[in-house]
Protein backbone atom coordinates (compact mmCIF):
# COMPACT_ATOMS: atom_id res chain seq x y z
CA UNK A 1 0.00 0.00 0.00
CA UNK A 2 1.07 3.26 -0.20
CA UNK A 3 1.13 6.04 1.86
CA UNK A 4 1.04 9.28 0.96
CA UNK A 5 4.02 10.80 3.32
CA UNK A 6 2.29 14.36 4.63
CA UNK A 7 -0.51 12.32 5.47
CA UNK A 8 1.62 10.38 7.55
CA UNK A 9 3.37 13.91 9.05
CA UNK A 10 -0.20 14.91 9.84
CA UNK A 11 -1.17 12.24 11.80
CA UNK A 12 2.00 12.09 13.72
CA UNK A 13 1.65 15.85 14.76
CA UNK A 14 -1.96 15.24 15.42
CA UNK A 15 -0.92 12.26 18.25
CA UNK A 16 1.97 14.45 19.03
CA UNK A 17 -0.35 17.16 19.98
CA UNK A 18 -3.05 15.04 21.89
CA UNK A 19 -0.61 13.31 24.09
CA UNK A 20 1.08 16.55 24.94
CA UNK A 21 -1.97 18.26 25.79
CA UNK A 22 -3.16 15.00 27.60
CA UNK A 23 -0.04 14.57 29.60
CA UNK A 24 -0.39 18.35 30.51
CA UNK A 25 -3.84 18.29 31.46
CA UNK A 26 -3.20 15.75 33.44
CA UNK A 27 0.00 17.14 34.97
CA UNK A 28 -2.29 20.35 36.21
CA UNK A 29 -3.50 20.08 39.88
CA UNK A 30 -6.08 22.34 39.35
CA UNK A 31 -8.12 20.50 36.46
CA UNK A 32 -7.62 17.32 38.63
CA UNK A 33 -10.96 17.23 39.83
CA UNK A 34 -13.68 14.09 40.51
CA UNK A 35 -15.51 13.09 37.95
CA UNK A 36 -18.58 14.53 39.86
CA UNK A 37 -16.96 17.85 41.45
CA UNK A 38 -16.04 19.99 38.27
CA UNK A 39 -14.29 23.53 38.61
CA UNK A 40 -17.01 26.04 39.05
CA UNK A 41 -19.37 22.89 40.79
CA UNK A 42 -20.69 24.09 43.63
CA UNK A 43 -19.01 23.43 47.25
CA UNK A 44 -20.87 20.81 48.92
CA UNK A 45 -21.92 22.52 52.40
CA UNK A 46 -21.32 20.42 55.02
CA UNK A 47 -21.48 20.55 59.11
CA UNK A 48 -18.53 19.95 61.16
CA UNK A 49 -16.86 19.83 64.64
CA UNK A 50 -13.99 22.27 65.38
CA UNK A 51 -11.32 21.66 68.03
CA UNK A 52 -13.41 24.14 70.19
CA UNK A 53 -16.24 22.11 70.13
CA UNK A 54 -18.88 24.13 68.51
CA UNK A 55 -20.36 23.28 64.50
CA UNK A 56 -19.37 24.65 61.89
CA UNK A 57 -21.21 24.90 58.62
CA UNK A 58 -19.22 25.63 54.80
CA UNK A 59 -22.26 27.78 54.31
CA UNK A 60 -21.52 29.95 57.30
CA UNK A 61 -18.72 31.28 55.44
CA UNK A 62 -20.81 33.08 52.78
CA UNK A 63 -19.61 35.58 50.81
CA UNK A 64 -16.02 34.90 51.91
CA UNK A 65 -13.38 33.05 49.40
CA UNK A 66 -12.52 30.14 51.30
CA UNK A 67 -9.45 27.42 51.32
CA UNK A 68 -10.75 24.20 52.52
CA UNK A 69 -7.47 22.43 53.34
CA UNK A 70 -7.66 18.20 54.22
CA UNK A 71 -5.04 17.40 55.77
CA UNK A 72 -3.71 14.95 58.83
CA UNK A 73 -1.07 14.91 61.37
CA UNK A 74 0.21 11.83 60.02
CA UNK A 75 0.81 13.58 56.39
CA UNK A 76 4.14 14.91 56.43
CA UNK A 77 3.70 17.83 53.51
CA UNK A 78 0.95 19.09 55.14
CA UNK A 79 3.02 19.89 57.84
CA UNK A 80 5.11 22.36 55.50
CA UNK A 81 2.16 24.19 54.30
CA UNK A 82 0.40 24.83 57.37
CA UNK A 83 2.84 28.13 58.49
CA UNK A 84 2.26 29.27 54.68
CA UNK A 85 -1.50 29.32 55.18
CA UNK A 86 -0.80 30.64 58.90
CA UNK A 87 0.98 33.63 56.70
CA UNK A 88 -1.85 33.71 53.84
CA UNK A 89 -4.52 33.83 56.29
CA UNK A 90 -3.09 37.02 58.52
CA UNK A 91 -2.52 38.66 54.96
CA UNK A 92 -5.60 37.85 53.20
CA UNK A 93 -8.11 37.33 55.63
CA UNK A 94 -8.83 41.19 56.18
CA UNK A 95 -9.93 41.09 52.49
CA UNK A 96 -12.29 38.42 52.95
CA UNK A 97 -10.30 34.84 53.33
CA UNK A 98 -11.09 32.42 55.70
CA UNK A 99 -8.90 29.00 55.64
CA UNK A 100 -10.69 25.76 56.90
CA UNK A 101 -8.49 23.25 57.45
CA UNK A 102 -10.41 19.39 57.86
CA UNK A 103 -8.14 16.89 59.68
CA UNK A 104 -9.00 13.56 58.38
CA UNK A 105 -7.31 11.62 60.89
CA UNK A 106 -7.67 9.06 63.27
CA UNK A 107 -6.19 11.11 65.74
CA UNK A 108 -7.99 11.61 68.82
CA UNK A 109 -9.66 15.49 69.47
CA UNK A 110 -6.56 16.66 72.09
CA UNK A 111 -3.99 15.19 69.35
CA UNK A 112 -4.89 16.73 66.80
CA UNK A 113 -5.41 20.31 68.94
CA UNK A 114 -1.39 19.57 70.25
CA UNK A 115 -0.77 19.41 66.15
CA UNK A 116 -2.41 22.62 65.44
CA UNK A 117 -1.13 24.50 68.66
CA UNK A 118 1.97 23.46 68.13
CA UNK A 119 1.95 24.60 64.48
CA UNK A 120 0.30 27.76 65.42
CA UNK A 121 -2.32 27.64 63.56
CA UNK A 122 -4.80 30.32 63.31
CA UNK A 123 -7.59 29.38 61.44
CA UNK A 124 -10.62 26.77 62.57
CA UNK A 125 -9.49 22.97 62.26
CA UNK A 126 -12.85 20.92 62.05
CA UNK A 127 -12.86 17.45 62.90
CA UNK A 128 -13.25 15.23 59.54
CA UNK A 129 -15.33 12.24 58.25
CA UNK A 130 -15.20 9.95 55.67
CA UNK A 131 -18.33 10.98 54.43
CA UNK A 132 -17.75 14.80 53.86
CA UNK A 133 -14.29 13.41 52.01
CA UNK A 134 -16.72 11.60 49.65
CA UNK A 135 -18.39 14.87 49.01
CA UNK A 136 -14.87 15.77 47.41
CA UNK A 137 -14.15 13.16 45.43
CA UNK A 138 -12.73 10.67 48.11
CA UNK A 139 -9.84 12.86 49.05
CA UNK A 140 -7.40 10.13 48.37
CA UNK A 141 -4.39 11.47 49.22
CA UNK A 142 -3.12 14.43 51.39
CA UNK A 143 -2.87 17.34 51.37
CA UNK A 144 -5.94 18.38 49.13
CA UNK A 145 -6.96 21.84 48.99
CA UNK A 146 -9.94 23.17 47.30
CA UNK A 147 -10.24 26.99 46.70
CA UNK A 148 -13.92 28.00 47.35
CA UNK A 149 -15.19 31.65 45.83
CA UNK A 150 -17.03 34.16 47.35
CA UNK A 151 -20.11 32.44 45.35
CA UNK A 152 -19.42 29.32 46.52
CA UNK A 153 -18.39 27.56 43.44
CA UNK A 154 -15.02 26.01 43.43
CA UNK A 155 -12.54 28.05 41.64
CA UNK A 156 -9.04 25.37 42.05
CA UNK A 157 -8.32 22.22 43.36
CA UNK A 158 -4.61 21.55 44.55
CA UNK A 159 -3.58 18.12 44.95
CA UNK A 160 -0.46 17.23 47.09
CA UNK A 161 2.15 19.48 48.15
CA UNK A 162 2.77 22.48 45.81
CA UNK A 163 4.65 25.73 46.08
CA UNK A 164 3.47 28.82 48.73
CA UNK A 165 3.22 30.98 45.06
CA UNK A 166 1.10 28.79 43.55
CA UNK A 167 -1.87 28.72 46.50
CA UNK A 168 -0.93 32.06 46.76
CA UNK A 169 -2.52 32.61 43.32
CA UNK A 170 -5.30 30.42 43.53
CA UNK A 171 -5.90 32.30 46.81
CA UNK A 172 -6.08 35.42 44.82
CA UNK A 173 -8.41 33.56 41.81
CA UNK A 174 -11.27 32.64 45.00
CA UNK A 175 -11.14 36.56 46.47
CA UNK A 176 -11.56 38.10 43.05
CA UNK A 177 -15.09 36.28 42.99
CA UNK A 178 -18.35 37.97 43.32
CA UNK A 179 -20.71 36.69 46.30
CA UNK A 180 -23.75 35.13 44.23
CA UNK A 181 -27.43 37.18 44.78
CA UNK A 182 -28.38 34.71 47.54
CA UNK A 183 -25.69 33.04 49.41
CA UNK A 184 -27.53 30.88 51.56
CA UNK A 185 -28.29 29.18 48.18
CA UNK A 186 -25.10 28.73 46.85
CA UNK A 187 -24.19 26.16 48.87
CA UNK A 188 -25.39 22.63 48.05
CA UNK A 189 -27.02 21.50 50.69
CA UNK A 190 -27.97 18.37 50.04
CA UNK A 191 -25.20 15.53 50.19
CA UNK A 192 -25.81 13.30 47.77
CA UNK A 193 -23.75 10.02 48.06
CA UNK A 194 -20.70 9.88 46.68
CA UNK A 195 -19.85 7.68 42.98
CA UNK A 196 -16.97 6.21 42.84
CA UNK B 1 -8.16 8.07 -15.75
CA UNK B 2 -8.38 5.27 -13.66
CA UNK B 3 -4.76 5.97 -12.04
CA UNK B 4 -6.49 9.69 -10.95
CA UNK B 5 -9.55 7.94 -9.58
CA UNK B 6 -7.26 5.66 -7.42
CA UNK B 7 -5.62 8.35 -6.02
CA UNK B 8 -8.48 10.73 -5.46
CA UNK B 9 -9.79 7.32 -3.51
CA UNK B 10 -6.60 6.86 -1.39
CA UNK B 11 -7.06 10.93 -0.34
CA UNK B 12 -10.03 9.85 0.51
CA UNK B 13 -9.51 7.31 2.53
CA UNK B 14 -6.52 9.05 4.01
CA UNK B 15 -8.78 11.94 4.97
CA UNK B 16 -11.37 9.81 6.37
CA UNK B 17 -9.17 8.04 8.92
CA UNK B 18 -7.04 11.42 9.79
CA UNK B 19 -10.47 12.23 10.79
CA UNK B 20 -11.00 9.90 13.20
CA UNK B 21 -7.61 10.16 14.35
CA UNK B 22 -7.93 13.89 15.15
CA UNK B 23 -11.08 12.93 16.59
CA UNK B 24 -9.85 10.25 18.69
CA UNK B 25 -6.75 12.49 19.90
CA UNK B 26 -8.44 15.74 21.02
CA UNK B 27 -11.11 13.89 22.60
CA UNK B 28 -8.54 11.86 24.86
CA UNK B 29 -7.21 15.17 25.32
CA UNK B 30 -10.18 17.24 26.15
CA UNK B 31 -11.27 14.81 28.87
CA UNK B 32 -11.24 15.75 32.39
CA UNK B 33 -8.26 14.19 34.53
CA UNK B 34 -9.44 12.11 37.41
CA UNK B 35 -8.20 11.83 40.70
CA UNK B 36 -4.55 10.20 41.08
CA UNK B 37 -5.40 7.22 42.01
CA UNK B 38 -3.91 5.54 45.49
CA UNK B 39 -0.57 4.23 45.43
CA UNK B 40 -0.18 0.74 44.86
CA UNK B 41 -0.04 -1.23 47.85
CA UNK B 42 2.97 -3.04 49.81
CA UNK B 43 3.60 -6.62 48.95
CA UNK B 44 4.73 -9.41 50.88
CA UNK B 45 7.33 -12.15 49.40
CA UNK B 46 5.74 -15.78 49.25
CA UNK B 47 6.33 -17.17 52.60
CA UNK B 48 8.07 -20.88 52.48
CA UNK B 49 6.53 -22.81 55.13
CA UNK B 50 8.58 -23.04 58.42
CA UNK B 51 9.26 -25.78 60.57
CA UNK B 52 10.08 -25.28 63.96
CA UNK B 53 10.65 -26.86 67.06
CA UNK B 54 8.81 -27.43 70.30
CA UNK B 55 10.55 -25.88 72.81
CA UNK B 56 12.72 -23.64 70.78
CA UNK B 57 12.77 -20.41 69.21
CA UNK B 58 12.89 -20.31 65.29
CA UNK B 59 12.86 -16.93 63.00
CA UNK B 60 11.05 -16.22 59.79
CA UNK B 61 11.99 -13.37 57.70
CA UNK B 62 9.46 -11.11 56.01
CA UNK B 63 10.30 -9.96 53.09
CA UNK B 64 8.45 -6.60 52.36
CA UNK B 65 8.49 -5.20 48.80
CA UNK B 66 7.52 -0.85 49.08
CA UNK B 67 6.86 0.34 45.54
CA UNK B 68 8.70 2.36 43.43
CA UNK B 69 8.33 6.63 44.23
CA UNK B 70 6.95 5.68 47.74
CA UNK B 71 8.48 5.49 51.01
CA UNK B 72 6.52 4.39 54.57
CA UNK B 73 7.69 5.58 57.69
CA UNK B 74 9.81 2.80 59.46
CA UNK B 75 8.64 1.27 62.88
CA UNK B 76 10.45 4.05 64.72
CA UNK B 77 9.79 6.89 63.21
CA UNK B 78 10.90 10.54 64.29
CA UNK B 79 7.65 12.06 64.97
CA UNK B 80 4.95 11.10 67.54
CA UNK B 81 2.36 11.94 65.00
CA UNK B 82 3.54 9.68 62.14
CA UNK B 83 2.22 6.43 62.01
CA UNK B 84 5.23 3.56 62.63
CA UNK B 85 4.90 0.58 60.31
CA UNK B 86 4.11 -2.62 62.14
CA UNK B 87 3.21 -5.85 62.32
CA UNK B 88 0.77 -7.70 64.36
CA UNK B 89 0.20 -11.06 64.40
CA UNK B 90 -3.10 -13.35 65.46
CA UNK B 91 -1.16 -16.50 66.85
CA UNK B 92 -2.45 -20.36 67.64
CA UNK B 93 -2.54 -20.82 71.12
CA UNK B 94 0.36 -21.95 72.49
CA UNK B 95 2.77 -20.85 69.95
CA UNK B 96 4.62 -17.85 71.20
CA UNK B 97 5.35 -15.18 69.49
CA UNK B 98 8.60 -13.98 70.53
CA UNK B 99 10.30 -10.47 69.41
CA UNK B 100 9.36 -8.88 66.26
CA UNK B 101 12.81 -7.51 64.38
CA UNK B 102 12.05 -4.40 62.59
CA UNK B 103 15.32 -2.55 60.69
CA UNK B 104 16.38 0.45 61.39
CA UNK B 105 14.68 3.12 58.61
CA UNK B 106 17.03 5.29 56.17
CA UNK B 107 17.18 8.45 57.31
CA UNK B 108 15.86 10.39 54.15
CA UNK B 109 15.07 14.03 53.52
CA UNK B 110 12.64 14.63 50.65
CA UNK B 111 11.32 17.84 49.08
CA UNK B 112 8.40 18.01 51.43
CA UNK B 113 10.58 17.91 54.31
CA UNK B 114 14.48 19.70 53.05
CA UNK B 115 15.50 20.18 56.81
CA UNK B 116 14.20 17.18 58.72
CA UNK B 117 15.30 13.59 58.38
CA UNK B 118 12.30 10.94 58.12
CA UNK B 119 13.41 7.64 59.29
CA UNK B 120 11.49 5.55 56.31
CA UNK B 121 11.16 2.05 54.45
CA UNK B 122 11.50 2.59 51.11
CA UNK B 123 11.97 -0.66 48.50
CA UNK B 124 13.00 -4.00 49.94
CA UNK B 125 13.14 -4.54 53.98
CA UNK B 126 12.98 -7.63 55.98
CA UNK B 127 11.03 -7.78 59.51
CA UNK B 128 12.16 -11.02 61.07
CA UNK B 129 9.34 -12.39 62.95
CA UNK B 130 10.34 -15.28 65.85
CA UNK B 131 8.02 -18.21 66.91
CA UNK B 132 8.41 -20.50 70.04
CA UNK B 133 6.41 -23.20 69.85
CA UNK B 134 5.76 -23.80 73.52
CA UNK B 135 6.40 -27.74 74.63
CA UNK B 136 2.82 -28.75 74.90
CA UNK B 137 2.35 -27.87 70.88
CA UNK B 138 0.67 -30.95 68.99
CA UNK B 139 3.10 -31.26 66.40
CA UNK B 140 1.65 -30.50 63.11
CA UNK B 141 0.82 -27.97 60.82
CA UNK B 142 -0.63 -23.95 62.04
CA UNK B 143 -1.59 -21.50 60.14
CA UNK B 144 -0.29 -18.05 61.71
CA UNK B 145 -2.35 -14.48 60.23
CA UNK B 146 -1.48 -11.03 61.11
CA UNK B 147 -1.17 -7.99 59.43
CA UNK B 148 1.53 -5.16 58.77
CA UNK B 149 0.13 -1.67 59.00
CA UNK B 150 1.79 0.82 57.16
CA UNK B 151 0.95 4.30 56.23
CA UNK B 152 2.78 5.68 52.48
CA UNK B 153 3.83 8.66 51.23
CA UNK B 154 5.32 10.05 48.01
CA UNK B 155 7.40 13.17 47.22
CA UNK B 156 4.30 15.66 47.57
CA UNK B 157 1.19 13.57 49.28
CA UNK B 158 0.79 11.00 52.17
CA UNK B 159 -2.10 8.31 52.24
CA UNK B 160 -4.00 7.02 54.03
CA UNK B 161 -2.88 4.27 56.71
CA UNK B 162 -3.20 0.72 54.96
CA UNK B 163 -3.18 -2.93 56.07
CA UNK B 164 -1.74 -5.72 54.02
CA UNK B 165 -2.38 -9.32 55.35
CA UNK B 166 0.24 -11.65 56.05
CA UNK B 167 0.09 -15.71 56.59
CA UNK B 168 2.81 -18.26 57.38
CA UNK B 169 2.54 -22.03 57.79
CA UNK B 170 4.67 -23.17 60.66
CA UNK B 171 5.37 -26.99 61.09
CA UNK B 172 5.67 -27.54 64.79
CA UNK B 173 7.89 -30.71 65.23
CA UNK B 174 9.69 -32.47 68.03
CA UNK B 175 12.46 -30.84 69.46
CA UNK B 176 15.62 -32.87 70.25
CA UNK B 177 15.58 -34.23 73.72
CA UNK B 178 12.21 -33.78 74.37
CA UNK B 179 11.01 -37.30 73.07
CA UNK B 180 11.18 -39.17 76.26
CA UNK B 181 10.56 -43.14 74.88
CA UNK B 182 8.70 -44.37 77.94
CA UNK B 183 8.04 -47.94 76.24
CA UNK B 184 5.91 -49.06 78.91
CA UNK B 185 3.45 -46.08 79.11
CA UNK B 186 3.64 -45.43 75.61
CA UNK B 187 4.09 -48.31 73.25
CA UNK B 188 2.93 -46.35 69.87
CA UNK B 189 4.49 -42.82 69.13
CA UNK B 190 1.65 -41.02 67.29
CA UNK B 191 2.70 -37.71 65.07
Amino acid sequence: MNRNPLALVVVAFVIALGIYVGYHKARRPSSAFASHLTQSSVAPDFSLESLDGKTMRLSDLRGKAVLLNFWATWCGPCKIEMPWFVELQNQYGPQGFQIVGVAMDDASKEDIGKFAKDMGVNYPILIGKESIGDEYGGVPGLPESFLIGRDGKIVDKIVGLHGKAEIEDAVKKALNTHPASSQASAYRQEIVPARR
Amino acid sequence: MRRTLSLFKQIQGTSIRLGWLTLTALISAAAPAQVPPPPPPVTVAAIPPTTAQRGTQTIVNLNFRVPPGYHINSNTPKSEFLIPTALKMDLPTDIVLGKIDYPAGEELTFPFSPDEKLSVYAGDFTVALSVHPLESVVPGKYLMRGVLRYQACDNAACYPPRTLPVSLEVKVVKGPGTHKANPAQSPHVHN
